[in-house]
This record gives structure tokens, sequence and C-alpha cells, in this order.
């Protein structure tokens, strides 16, 4: 299905972000009464063409919006920020461009769009530390942005700091309980920090506990939830194995792992639920063709390590 | 299944169409009695009222006509919060169509996709070295047709 331009194509994968920036033409030419949907097509595409280095049409979009908000308005001011990031050749260019972003903050430091746009240039320039220390400040001030605090918890993953990307992601739940996406994702993080925190058992065990937590949870929020069933296995699996290894570890009260039976009879419910969603999404079943085709091949190489037949 | 929906409203039509029919032939007899009556003898006209059969076809047509448009509608949107999500991942685009075979206005997917995809901290250098690299590895070829 084609994509459609109301929506942000940050997660489309390249070939639908080209067909987007093809219709740049198209929608430029379109007709000149305001429609409702118009100015959000227009920033849409202007993040289209600029990822497909479209830089001509990028810029007439840019003087659209230009035009009618006016260069003042906060989010025009982003967008342009990030029109000469994208143009910027070299790293001196980028240091301009990051100037002007302080000497904007300057003027009026509560500017939110400026003020993360600076903070994601940092990260892009690779002074990684210093974003982080303006991600902090930013979230000082504005404690109820999700967004923010789900790029903390980013930025933390990718240093390695687990625990700190943990609690920002809870955070992020405590804004947004019902983010059925962002249970997974913690499950997701607090299982990858279960696997590589190797020393400690105990930590181990707890991070494992509340990941199958997080999973069963992100399925409770949603029916027939792939990225859910597929946590929510691994953690099975591995808990199932480990039980078999070292036959008893010494509950500290801390957390409470569920008792075997329970996690067997999670595990048996995910594998059924895993293949019954990769048979019905292999033959392109009525109703079952929304799953990314990507995730259904790694449920299923999933289920064949597993050595169970569909 | 929209044909029985269909026939079912059209007959419903029909049916009411002809008791509005008989319904005004009935008055007009019953005008051109009064008058009839009224030059011959100078008596009051007749109180008429609406046979029985008429009422009962009009409002059996009525019922008619309401079964089938409810047998016409669209499915009713889940009202549980994750029967919801589930139509979102499971069916995607497809579980949103409105009448006309479009994907509904108010269609958005998951909602907080947002929280992962973090818009106003778009990498854009980053997206654009992806997709020249994708260019380059002939992914341009796949999507030019």
């Amino acid at each position: 299905m084609a994509p459609s331009l109301l929506f942000n194509p940050a997660k489309l994968p390249p070939s639908e972000a080209l067909q987007l920036a093809q219709q740049a033409p198209v929608v430029l030419q379109g007709s000149s009464s305001e429609t409702v949907d118009q100015w959000a097509t227009y920033e849409n595409l202007l993040l289209a063409c600029l990822r497909t280095g479209d830089d001509e049409a990028a810029a007439k979009c840019m003087d659209q919006l230009e035009a009618r908000f006016g260069p003042d308005n906060e989010r025009v001011m982003a967008l342009r920020g990030l029109l000469s990031e994208a143009q910027a050749e070299n790293n001196g260019e980028l240091e301009a461009v990051l100037k002007q972003y302080d000497a904007i903050l300057e003027g009026n430091s509560t500017n939110l769009p400026i003020t993360k746009r600076r903070i994601a240039l940092l990260r892009s320039m690779g002074r990684v530390s210093d974003a982080a220390t303006a991600l902090v400040q930013l979230l000082d001030f504005s404690p109820t942005d999700a967004e923010a605090w789900s790029e903390l918890s980013d930025l933390y993953f990718t240093q390695g700091l687990y625990s700190q990307a943990i609690y920002a992601l809870e955070e992020v739940l405590l804004l947004s309980p019902n983010a059925w996406n962002i249970h997974a994702r913690l499950g997701e993080v607090q299982y990858m920090a279960a696997t590589t925190s190797g020393s400690g058992g105990g930590s181990q065990q707890k991070y494992l506990a509340e990941a199958l937590k997080r999973f069963a949870r992100s399925i409770e929020l949603c029916d027939d939830y792939l990225r859910g069933y597929y946590g929510l296995k691994l953690v099975t699996t591995r808990l199932l194995k480990e039980q078999a290894k070292q036959a008893k570890q010494t509950d500290d009260g801390e957390f409470t792992l569920p008792d075997p039976k329970t996690i067997e009879r999670l595990d048996e419910l995910a594998t059924a639920k895993l293949s019954e969603i990769v048979r019905h999404s292999t033959l392109k079943d009525r109703g079952w063709r929304g799953y990314d085709e990507r995730e259904v091949a790694a449920a299923r190489e999933l289920l064949s390590q597993n050595g169970i037949e569909r | 299944m929209t044909w029985i929906s269909n026939t079912i409203t059209v007959f419903g039509g029909l049916l009411l169409a002809h008791a509005c029919y008989s319904a005004q032939e009935h008055a007009a007899l019953q005008s051109f009695r009064a008058a009839a009556t009224s030059t011959l003898t100078s008596s009051t006209p007749v109180a008429s009222s609406l046979p029985v059969d008429i009422a009962i076809e009009t409002i059996v047509a009525t019922l008619v006509i309401v079964l089938g448009l409810v047998l016409g509608t669209r499915p009713l949107r889940p009202i549980q919060w994750r029967v919801w999500a589930g139509k979102i991942e499971r069916e995607g685009e497809e579980g949103f169509l409105g009448n006309n075979g479009e994907v509904e206005k108010d269609y958005m997917g998951n909602p907080f996709t947002y929280l992962e995809s973090r818009p106003s901290f778009v990498d854009i250098r980053r997206q654009r070295k992806e997709f020249a690299e994708w260019i380059k590895n002939g992914g341009g070829d796949a999507g030019k047709k």
C-alpha cells in the first residue's frame, strides 16, 4: 500500500521514502486553496525530500511553510535548522549551525523545537555526553516530555548504560502508560541487560523477571502483538533453560519469579500464538496482513531454532 | 452480504411506496364520495380514517427498511483498548477502510510510534547517508518501477 504523506516518514524503508519524495512536484503544484492536511503534508514532504537528497524540492517546501507561518514560528525555525544541517558539508558548517542554535536559544531559552534540534545535532556530531547533559537539562524544565525521555533512554542505551536507559523508559511509561510498544521496548532493554550483565546471577534474574512482566503487559494491552509474544518467548525459553541448569536460586524477596509451571504455560502460549501469526501471515490471510514482513521472518526463525514444527 | 441488505432495503422501500399510494387513493376516493353524497343529500360528511391494513403496511415497511440498513452497516469499531490495538497490529490499514474503500481519515496506526521514531530528534545526516548507500547498492532500481 502506498505510504501516506500525512504521517512522519522517519520509520519508512528507503523505497517508500523515495516514493513519497517523488510526489513532490505534484504536491507543490497543488491547488492554492488551503486544506486541513496541507501543512502536515508539506512538513512530511520536506522530511522525505531531505532524506532522499532532493534539496531543491525541500527548499520549495520550506519557503511555502515560511511564507505561511513566518520565520519566527518555532517549528519553522527547527525545520530551517534541519535544512541547513542536511546541507552542511563539513564539520565547520555544522559548528556554524550549532552556533546559530545557541544564538536562538540565548534569545529564547524555552524554544523547545530548537532545543531538541540542538541535542540531535550534538548527538549526530558524536558529542554524546554533551547531548546527554543538554537532554537532562531539557527534562529538568520540561519533565512531561515523553519523546525526550525516550530519546534519553536511547542515548543511554547506545552507550551500554542499561539501568539508566531502563529508568528513562519507565518515565516514558509513567507519561503514556498505554503505549504497548514502549512496554515491549522496555522488556527488550531489560532482556538485553540480563544477557550482558553476565556476573551476578541475582541482578540477571531480576531483569528477566521484570522483562517477563513487561512483555506480558504489552500483550495485555494489544491482542496478537507479535513483538510482545516474540519477547515473551525469548524470556521464557531462557528462564526455563536456567532453571534446568541451577536448580534453585535463593529468593531474596526483592523480586519474585513466577513458579516454573506458570512460565511453562506462558512459553506454550507464546509458541502457539507465534506459530499462529506466522502461519496466517505467510498465507497472507485476510485480516492478518498488518505485520512487518521482517518481524514475521524473525519469528519464523525463532520458532525453527526451537525445533517446532509448523 | 451486501446484496441481502440491499434487497431487504429495496423491498421495504417498495412496501412503503405501496402504502403511501394506497393511502393517497383512499383519501381521493373518500373526498369523491363525500362530494357525491353532499350534492345528493345535504348531510354532514362521514369522518373517514385510514384502513388498518394500510397503517400496518406502513409500519412493517419502516421496520423492514431499518432492518435492511442495519444489516448493511460496516462492523462497529472495537471499544476495548486491547482489541483495537490488536486490530492495528494485525490488520494494519486494511482493518480501517471506510465505506468508500479508502483508509479512514482518522486512522493513524499505532499512536505511540512517535515515541520510538522521535521526529523532533531526527538525525537527518545519518538518514541521508543511509539512503545514499541504499541507492548505491542498487536499491534505487527496485524503487523506480
